[in-house]
């Protein structure tokens, strides 16, 4: 935290900075107490109090944020491992196949590619996690590339000439200067997963995907499914925003 | 000009400290080498300057000293080891580095942009710390900028703190890339008599590179004027370059008006200055009135309480005594640095009132005057004997006006 408080205190705007950091969760906090008080007012009946109680929410919830979180991590270690291999001289002639791959993962769209590893593999956790991982795999490896790519070269050459090695200058120059990019592309990712991952209840990942296909299917509109699409979308803000405070507490400072 | 003699003879028994031999550079996909077949010596504690046309391939010459560009063949000396083949970043960790776009790392503190290389030669922080305050002292930058970031600093602070990095490590060799390249022509021209002043502190073999004849003359103990491929057309001091040049390439390189351009090879501290009576703002009419009466000149030179010049006074100007000091005559302009050539001193001088210039330390305090009649004494001993100037061309004496347009030009063919 103390990064955070350093990071408000630099700058014009420190107020502005403040409002952004707690604007968003304490909006996120007042939707999920309307979403409350709104079922509160109602009468439930048997089907929608076995879809709508706090064991369920939470346990659906967790399974949706492990789902996201879970492929998240996967994808930003592939992803950017990938990225940097391909911006090296040694693999250039490579780089253009790699990305073509990526791309079609990411053209599939995303319940066709849930249901592509459900038929050749299986029903479940696992499967879904990998499906996340190859549909969000191209925004990471894009931004990875295009973060090292946009270091200044005469950076680097001033690097080189001074006695870096090339691996210092990676972990050193190159990746700090490419930190805010590559961390823009981990949270789209971050939103794709979470969004796709609603989808992994047709596959059996769970999630509050199942909250939602259980109220279309039972006809339960006006309340299983505003719960169901109310959390999925205060949830997705939710880590959008974490993924903005990340943003800036990760950025090198003097960028 | 006796200085240059004597800095001149030290070179001639100085150490070689680089030495380039049969260097050539094909790169790949052309036929035509980069450099080729290039051999020099650099002796050590000599600024030797590479200079010549666009695609001459000086920069890749100068890179090829730290290998940042491998060479196709040929070898190259460091301080008399062969460091062709030797580890390229050990290597470079001996070698300072200045580039023209100074690349200094935005994301590190100006102190962290410094102490790159002593980290990675492992020193312990405190000597690290002390260093760089050392550095930040030596470059003239405030200690307090220690925790800023690159961003936050001009264009002509950058490019100092550029060289403090270079020097970090105290490298016995620095390679400079066009460094005063990116800034504008006053810190330009600031910065490079900066880096004179502690280069005579510093003492280090520097390989400069360059396109502009000016800052080569300036700049260069020796210059090396290179054509395409890195041949070289002439290597020797600026004075013999100007005064003999090699070949017609050479010439045209230099441009016209070479003899006004000699003059920025001699320095005002080279030549004596005049005797001038001074007096101070505090002292009284009378004694200023003595002053005068007792010297041969016309009018004394009045020099504040840190001995800075402020007013010409004559013996008219205090007949009337009820004038204050600071208001009588007219105010000391003119001002010249002790280390300015003379070409910029003749520039001020025709410039100023009197025709003289107050010459003074770097901080602004009296040292001397010199007038007009000392200046052309000094451009009477450059000229050649009579029988040698009358085959000159014409061209060279030129009107001044032509000449320092030419010069601004940067020195192109006439």
């Amino acid at each position: 935290m103390t990064t955070l408080q350093k990071a408000s205190r630099e700058g014009p705007g420190g107020a502005a900075r403040l409002l952004r950091y707690l604007g968003m969760p304490i909006f996120l906090g007042l939707a999920c107490l309307a979403l409350y008080l709104y079922i509160s007012s109602k009468e439930l009946d048997s089907i929608e109090q076995r879809n709508i109680n706090a064991e369920v929410i939470i346990q659906q919830t967790a399974r949706l944020v492990q789902l996201a979180a879970v492929s998240t991590v996967i994808v930003v270690i592939l992803a950017v491992t990938a990225g940097i291999l391909l911006t090296r001289p040694l693999t250039r002639r490579v780089t253009p196949a790699i990305v073509g791959i990526a791309n079609i993962g990411q053209a599939v769209p995303s319940i066709g590619l849930l249901a592509l590893f459900a038929l050749t593999w299986d029903f479940g956790f696992w499967p879904a996690i990998v499906a996340l991982v190859a549909y969000s795999f191209l925004s990471i490896l894009r931004n990875t590339m295009v973060g090292l790519q946009q270091v200044d070269r005469s950076t680097i050459e001033a690097a080189r000439g001074m006695g870096m090695t090339k691996m210092a200058v990676l972990f050193r120059i190159e990746l700090p200067l490419a930190v805010p990019i590559i961390l823009a592309g981990v949270r789209t990712a971050l939103i794709i997963n979470v969004g796709t991952a609603t989808l992994g209840t047709f596959i059996g990942a769970g999630g509050l995907g199942e909250m939602i296909n259980n109220a279309l299917r039972l006809g339960r509109y006006d309340t299983v499914l505003i719960v169901g699409s109310g959390l999925v979308a205060i949830l997705a803000l939710f880590i959008d925003w974490l993924g903005s405070v990340a943003e800036d507490i990760l950025r090198p400072r003097g960028l | 000009m006796t200085d240059r003699a004597t800095e001149e003879q030290n070179r001639q028994t100085a150490e070689t400290m680089i030495r380039l031999e049969n260097l050539s550079k094909v790169f790949p996909g052309q036929d035509e080498p980069a450099v080729d077949d290039l051999s020099m010596e650099i002796y050590e504690g000599e600024i030797v300057v590479l200079v010549g046309p666009s695609g001459c391939g000086k920069t890749t010459t100068m890179k090829m000293i730290n290998r940042i560009i491998e060479p196709t063949s040929g070898k190259i000396f460091l301080e008399g080891e062969d460091v062709t083949k030797a580890n390229p970043d050990n290597l470079r960790r001996r070698i300072g580095y200045v580039i023209q776009q100074i690349g200094l790392f935005p994301h590190m503190t100006i102190a962290d942009n410094i102490a790159t290389v002593p980290r990675m030669l492992g020193w312990d922080k405190k000597r690290i710390s002390d260093r760089v305050d050392e550095l930040l002292e030596t470059v003239g930058i405030d200690p307090s900028y220690r925790e800023r970031y690159p961003k936050e600093l001009s264009g002509g602070q950058r490019q100092r703190i550029g060289v403090a990095r270079a020097m970090a490590a105290d490298p016995p060799v620095m390679l400079m890339d066009e460094p005063f390249g990116a800034v504008d022509p006053i810190t330009r021209d600031r910065l490079q008599d900066e880096f004179l002043r502690l280069q005579g502190e510093i003492r280090k073999t520097i390989v400069f590179v360059t396109h502009d004849i000016d800052e080569a003359i300036k700049m260069g103990d020796r210059i090396a004027i290179l054509k395409q491929h890195s041949k070289i057309a002439q290597y020797d001091t600026p004075e013999r370059i100007l005064t003999n040049p090699a070949d017609e390439f050479v010439q045209d390189f230099i441009g016209s008006g070479p003899s006004i351009k000699r003059l920025s090879l001699s320095r005002i501290s080279d030549i004596e200055t005049a005797d001038w009576p001074v007096a101070r703002l505090t002292d009284g009419h009378q004694h200023v009135r003595e002053k005068v009466q007792n010297s041969s000149r016309d009018y004394v030179l009045l020099l504040d309480d840190r001995d800075q010049p402020r007013r010409w006074v004559s013996i008219e100007d205090i007949e009337h005594g009820d004038i204050p000091l600071e208001e009588t005559g007219w105010p000391a302009v003119a001002i010249v640095e002790a280390n300015s050539s003379l070409y910029n001193t003749l520039d001020t001088m025709i410039t100023s009132y009197k025709g003289s210039a107050i010459v003074v330390d770097e901080e602004g305090r009296y040292q001397g005057v010199v007038d007009f009649e000392t200046v052309l004494e000094v451009i009477n001993a450059m000229r050649p004997p009579e029988q040698e100037r009358h085959m000159r061309p014409p061209e060279q004496e030129q009107p001044r006006e032509r000449t320092e347009r030419d010069l601004r030009a940067g020195g192109g063919g006439p």
